[in-house]
């Protein structure tokens, strides 16, 4: 039983390991799962068994990349740090982690934003709880709550899935230009979550 | 020539419409690429490279119109236009800034006001934070600044035009003054001033506008060539190896594996800028020794380096506490083709024999003057401006640089040229111009009394001119 644990865990290893070479020398696109499934070693039916579609195969690589992100996060903490500072702080040292996968993740976003699409990976989801989570504990410090709204999770979301969109296809040098777009978006979330959070409660 | 009302209306109002742009603008305001804070940042350019060109209508026409009018014009509209740059001024200052940095070197034409508006400008812009710089570092070196340098502030002690200096110490325990570039602002800097030349010079190429266009040409070069550090880090070595110990001149050291377009390391320089420098009031031979050094530096670029120096303006002057002179930002410095440095050779011998026929010579041939009746007056007003401002250099004995008059000549004769469209001359004359203007205004705001004949002989006889055959 422990036996099979194991080589399951293997064979998952495998297949992510030969998606992301994949995806990396010929595109998202042009791979297919019978491709992944032939350079991993296993039949086409066996790889269904581990991921239900390419789009899982690239979640599943993200969730990994970003596992033990709070990790990198905490390295970086600083004392006196503004809001502002630390998602960005935050959200880079996601980007860095996911450098390997910016060009494919369209495609997993689009799968965990989509409203039709039923099979959406559960990490992916996991992903996204987790990350807005930290967000949310972050920006409750600083502002002195105790969580933040569900309206203000759903902007940040907002922004930051355009974010990854806009990293996808950055060809600026050395994709300076999502460096700007995240202060940029960034200060913007601040500045809304500022505002409202001062503005008088309605009664 | 449009007023400067004209000009002023249109300058885009805060959120201002972009149906009502001329075409270009229009279109580079609708860039497909929504890149929030980059976008701004990109219109902010467009906007401020107009009003740099309304700064240099109205340095023109400042020159053009009589005393009174001048002082309504510059409270009126520098006043106001500052404190509209100051207001919509995002990341890019940096063609505003140099303007102003030009017009500061003038005193007289500049109000002071409008020269302390820009030099606030200069330093309350809205800094990078520690989380972005981390990753423009980690983007440009390729790991933290923690790994690569010993410390690093995080707080910039210093605004540059398109960046900021910090302060580090690697971990030889060297100090260094690390400046960084905004992301994004190097191409907005290139495309702005695309787009300025595409909606400026068709519609308007008269005389006048050819001497504006060459004035913002000389902008648009100069931001051309700050945008790239490497550029910078490898004049800043070439200068360097220029000076010895003993001319108590120093150039920062570049770290190049800690260097690249958009990241600059150097030796960090523990000085003060000539103002505080004043302040402490120092005495006259303090001031005249800084000011040898001034001139001695930038003969030896000229004469040693063979490069122009353009950038003669006091926050690129550190004045250190052993008294010798720091010399940073070369950005902007004008290599010289053979040609140019020929004519250079030749303009000098003729310079140095002490006659009017020998001088006319050589401004014949830099300002292309005839012998036609009609270029009389021409030669005569190229002559006086000439020995404005090399006079100084070959008569020998002590010269004031602080007298008022003299130096308000040189701005008298530059306007009387340009108010009768004498502008044709050597295509390198407005870096000259800003050359003579900077050194002398420098020198001026030290009060220097100095005799500089020594200076040039001893750099022209290092450098193996040979000034005495004509
Ligand atoms: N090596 C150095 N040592 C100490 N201070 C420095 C050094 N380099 C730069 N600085 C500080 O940073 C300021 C800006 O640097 P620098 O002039 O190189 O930038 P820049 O982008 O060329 O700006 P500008 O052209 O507007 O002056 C300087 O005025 C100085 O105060």
């Amino acid at each position: 039983m422990r036996v099979t644990a194991q080589v399951q865990a293997a064979t998952r290893r495998r297949i992510l390991e030969v998606a992301q070479a994949l995806f990396a020398s010929q595109g998202f696109e042009a791979t297919t799962t019978r491709d992944v499934a032939k350079a991993a070693g296993i039949a086409t039916g066996t790889m269904f068994n581990y991921f239900g579609s390419k789009e899982a195969v690239v979640g599943s690589l993200a969730a990994e990349a970003l596992a033990d992100l709070d990790v990198d996060f905490k390295r970086r903490d600083r004392e006196g740090s503004s809001l502002e500072e630390d998602l960005f702080a935050f959200v880079a040292a996601g980007l860095r982690r996911l450098k390997p996968l910016r060009k494919h993740l369209p495609v997993v976003l689009e799968a965990a934003l989509s409203p039709v699409r039923g099979n959406v990976d559960e990490e992916c989801c996991r992903l996204r709880v987790s990350h807005l989570e930290t967000v949310s504990r972050l920006a409750a410090k600083q502002l002195g709550l105790k969580e933040l709204p569900a309206m203000a999770l759903q902007i940040y979301w907002s922004l930051y899935a355009g974010l990854l969109l806009f990293w996808a296809n950055d060809d600026s040098p050395r994709q300076e230009d999502t460096l700007g777009l995240l202060d940029d978006s960034l200060h913007m979330f601040v500045r809304w979550l500022t505002d409202s959070s001062n503005k008088p409660k309605e009664p | 020539m449009p007023t400067i009302a004209e000009l002023m209306q249109s300058l885009p109002e805060a959120g201002a419409e972009a149906d009502r742009l001329p075409e270009p603008l229009a279109a580079a305001s609708m860039r497909p690429v929504p890149v929030g804070r980059l976008r701004r940042i990109g219109l902010l350019g467009t906007l401020q490279a107009k009003i740099a060109a309304a700064y240099l209508f109205h340095w023109l026409r400042g020159c053009l119109c009589s005393e009174d009018e001048r002082q309504r014009l510059l409270r009126e509209t520098h006043w106001r236009t500052a404190v509209r740059v100051l207001d919509s001024m995002g990341y890019l200052r940096g063609a505003v800034t140099k303007m102003g940095q030009t017009l500061a070197n003038l005193p007289d034409i500049a109000p002071k006001e409008f020269v302390q508006t820009l030099e606030r400008l200069h330093y309350d812009a809205p800094p990078m934070h520690w989380s972005l710089l981390r990753e423009m570092v980690h983007n440009e070196l390729g790991d933290d600044p923690e790994n690569l340098f010993a410390s690093f502030e995080t707080r910039a002690f210093a605004a540059a035009s398109l960046g900021q200096v910090h302060g580090a110490q690697l971990p030889s325990g060297e100090k260094v003054a690390v400046k960084i570039q905004y992301p994004g602002i190097a191409r907005a800097v290139t495309e702005d001033f695309q787009n300025l030349n595409l909606f400026m010079f068709p519609a308007r190429l008269d005389k006048d506008w050819g001497y504006v266009k060459g004035q913002v040409d000389d902008l648009r070069l100069r931001l051309e060539m700050e945008v790239d550090y490497q550029k910078e880090a490898a004049m800043l070595a070439r200068a360097r190896s220029l000076f010895r110990e003993e001319d108590g001149i120093v150039v920062p050291r570049v770290h190049p594996q800690l260097s690249t377009e958009r990241v600059l390391t150097m030796e960090r320089l523990e000085g003060v800028h000539l103002d505080e420098f004043l302040r402490a009031g120092p005495s006259q031979e303090q001031r005249n020794e800084a000011a040898r050094k001034i001139f001695r530096a930038w003969y030896r670029l000229f004469a040693a380096g063979r490069v122009f120096y353009a950038d003669l303006h006091p926050g690129n002057f550190l004045f250190l506490p052993d008294g010798r002179l720091g010399m940073i930002d070369f950005g902007f410095v004008v290599a010289l083709e053979d040609e140019l440095w020929r004519l250079c050779q030749r303009l000098d011998r003729g310079l140095t024999t002490g006659s009017r026929e020998d001088r006319a010579a050589g401004v014949r041939e830099w300002s292309v003057i005839t012998d036609d009746e009609a270029d009389a007056d021409r030669l005569r007003l190229s002559v006086d401006f000439s020995d404005w401002a090399w006079g100084f250099r070959y008569c020998g004995g002590e010269f004031d640089f602080g007298d008022e008059a003299g130096f308000r000549r040189g701005i008298d004769l530059a306007a009387e040229m340009v108010r009768k469209r004498y502008t044709r001359a050597n295509p390198c004359t407005p870096s000259i111009c800003r050359q003579n203007f900077g050194i002398r205004s420098l020198l001026y705001r030290l009060k220097a009394r100095i005799d500089v004949r020594p200076i040039v002989e001893e750099e022209m006889k290092a450098a193996g001119w040979d000034r005495h055959d004509a």
